[in-house]
């Protein structure tokens, strides 16, 4: 599987504090891939460097090939969806789709008015009152109908209500769907994920702590709970990412590629926000110690 | 990307245009009039040094007309605009895309920041330049009669000289070079801070000392200045002051150079025998003047033989003579043409630092 975005010892630093440090990772080509992590992983500092909106302090990092946003062909071939989904508050939904035409080449226009009538929007409407819904419609809709390669979100539904976040993310799957684009978001809204992305990588405080095909981990991971026992027992092919213990319970979260035996357990499949939480609060492998500094909130 | 600048510049340029027109309209329903108040008071059929007199009272009659306002107030706003400009268009090209979040938008379609800001830039950084240019040309027109009587040899109240701070920044080609740089300078200035009211403040008083300083100790400086030394009693209108005790110091200012009409007065005054600048009033003088007040008072409040020209005439007997650093009036336009470059030299290092800072940005 080759990748969309490849980054390799990535810092960035706002004056003294880093927003990223020695992050490393890869986004897959042809999936869905969500991006989860606590506030002040490094989430939006990555996406934004993979569009090209800011530059790296040091390291290295390629989307599709090439460094972000380096020349007009570059970024035609990324659509980036900002946080807040912005869009200019004077100017109506019809030039705001002019805009996009103008700007790229390949713009679909038929695409967009497509998706403008879908949404319910009205063209004359000015962004300015659209609702926050509307205009993360309307936001997608200009990064989709310049029909890039890889579309990159951030955090595209958090401000949305429920039912708004549904139809987003519905949109976002037919767009999907029906062009071949790879596709990058962020949020902390697990289930939202679940829903959509088929590509999972957990960043902590700039680290990947997990990252793979979402059935996969799923497949490999397991809930065992039983009579109090010490993890240290366990096969070594069973590896413990969680445990937790009463006086005579013990349930933990393991990754193993083999079927569970042991009929002490009761062995329970794990959802993805398991999985998250679980390598979230997970300690990590050895972080280095200055990261401590950024003082990361779980 | 020149189609969308069109479009998000219409704003302000419909709002320019308004202004423009209703400038131009102000000036155009009532400069026939100072025309013809010119031409009745003579001073467009006088020849030669006839003129003075007629040109005088054209000069003195402005301050009781209106038009003496409004040559102030066209003036006022040939002046501010490029401040105005800089503060509107400039401080939030960038800073309001930074602000609103915007610039992921528009920094995120097929088309480099780099070509974006110098699309931007061009359309509102050459629109400020015309619409200032403009401004300054109605006027200039507006003001045909007035310019003509100060060149006649009388500048009185609002009719000053080319070379005066008013008017050398509100005609000729200055008003160019102004707008381009305090255009560009709330670019940059919203580069830099990336919000726009505190950038808008910051063009604002960036722009204010420059425009304060230039004329003040930069602009007398483009060239080195011509110097010449000439009868005290050859001051015309000037009039001596004598202070200290018995009158026993004084001064003397030139207000114009005969045989110079036009040149740029930088500082002047009196000199002795040995051409060593001087204030001590002779000896044999300090009784004839017998003022004892400041300023060049008629001559009916003294004696015979006794006021402010028998005070100069002594002087002169005594050697004394008016030395004055001046640029001659033929320098206008090299003035002009040095001033602007300056401010198009420091608008186009702005705006390079603009693209720079951008490169960089977000």
């Amino acid at each position: 599987m080759s990748a969309v975005i490849q980054a390799s010892g990535l810092d960035k630093r706002y004056r003294r504090t880093w927003a990223l440090r020695e992050c490393t990772l890869a986004v897959p080509e042809g999936c869905v891939t969500g991006l989860v992590g606590p506030n002040g992983a490094g989430k939006t500092t990555l996406l934004r460097l993979a569009a090209g909106m800011i530059a790296p302090t040091r390291g290295a990092i390629t989307v599709l090939g090439q460094r972000p946003a380096a020349g007009p062909a570059q970024l035609a071939r990324v659509g980036f969806v900002a946080q807040d989904t912005p869009a200019y508050a004077r100017m109506s939904v019809t030039d705001h789709l002019r805009l996009g035409a103008w700007l790229n080449p390949g713009w679909d226009g038929d695409l967009a008015r497509r998706r403008i009538a879908q949404s319910g929007l009205d063209p004359r409407q000015r962004a300015g009152s659209l609702s926050g819904g509307q205009r993360a419609q309307l936001a997608l809709t200009l990064a989709l109908a310049k029909r890039p390669e890889l579309l990159i979100l951030d955090e595209p539904v958090a401000a949305l209500d429920p039912l708004a976040r549904r139809e987003f993310l519905q949109g976002l799957m037919e767009a999907v769907a029906e062009h071949e684009v790879s596709v990058v978001l962020s949020s902390h809204l697990v289930a939202d994920l679940e829903r959509v992305c088929d590509y999972m990588i957990v960043l902590v405080a700039s680290q990947v702590r997990l990252a793979g095909e979402v059935s996969a981990l799923l497949a490999s991971h397991r809930r065992l709970s039983g009579p109090r026992r010490d993890p240290g027992s366990l096969p070594a092919t069973q590896e413990v990412i969680t445990e937790s213990h009463t006086d005579k319970q013990s349930v933990l979260l393991i990754r193993t590629d083999e079927p569970v035996l042991d009929p002490a357990w009761a062995v329970t499949p794990v959802s993805v926000e398991d999985l998250v939480l679980a390598y979230m609060s997970r300690a990590g492998n050895g972080p280095p110690a200055r990261r401590q500094r950024l003082g990361v909130v779980s | 990307m020149i189609r969308l600048s069109l479009l998000q510049f219409r704003i302000q340029a419909i709002t320019a245009a308004a202004i423009l027109a209703a400038f131009a309209v102000l000036l155009a329903a009532t400069g026939p009039h100072l025309a013809s108040m010119y031409a009745a008071d003579g001073v467009g059929s006088c020849h030669g040094s006839g003129c003075l007199s007629p040109a005088s009272y054209f000069t003195g009659s402005l301050v009781r007309s209106p038009y003496g306002v409004l040559f102030l107030l066209s003036t006022g706003i040939i002046l501010l605009a490029p401040a105005v400009i800089g503060l509107f268009w400039g401080a939030p090209l960038i800073a309001r895309e930074l602000e609103t979040g915007t610039a992921a938008l528009a920094w995120n379609q097929s088309v480099t920041r780099t070509r974006w800001l110098a699309v931007k830039l061009a359309i509102a950084g050459l629109t400020a330049m015309a619409v200032t240019e403009a401004l300054s040309l109605m006027q200039t027109w507006w003001a045909a009669p007035i310019s003509q009587a100060v060149a006649d040899g009388s500048g009185a109240g609002v009719a000053q000289s080319r070379f005066s701070q008013l008017n050398f920044a509100a005609h000729g080609i200055t008003p160019l070079g102004y707008a381009a740089f305090a255009f560009a300078l709330g670019v940059s200035a919203g580069a830099l801070i990336r919000r726009t009211v505190p950038a808008m403040a910051v063009t604002l008083a960036i722009f204010a000392a420059l425009q304060v300083a230039m004329p003040l100790w930069v602009r007398p400086n483009l060239a080195s200045p011509d110097r010449t030394v000439i009868p005290v009693t050859s001051l015309g209108g000037a009039g001596p002051s004598q202070t200290g005790p018995g009158g026993d110091r004084f001064t003397l200012y030139a207000l114009n150079i005969p045989g110079q009409p036009g040149a740029w007065l930088l500082s002047s005054g009196p000199v002795n025998a040995a051409g060593q600048a001087t204030s001590t009033t002779p000896a044999a003088c300090a009784s004839v003047g017998n003022t004892g007040v400041s300023e060049g008072a008629q001559g009916n409040a003294f004696g015979p033989g006794q006021g402010p020209a028998a005070f100069v005439a002594c002087l002169a007997g005594h050697g004394i003579r008016e030395a004055i650093t001046y640029q001659p009036a033929s320098r206008y336009w090299r003035f002009q043409a040095t001033e602007t470059a300056i401010y198009l030299v420091l608008a186009l290092a702005l705006a390079g630092y603009c693209f720079r800072r951008l490169s960089r940005l977000s």
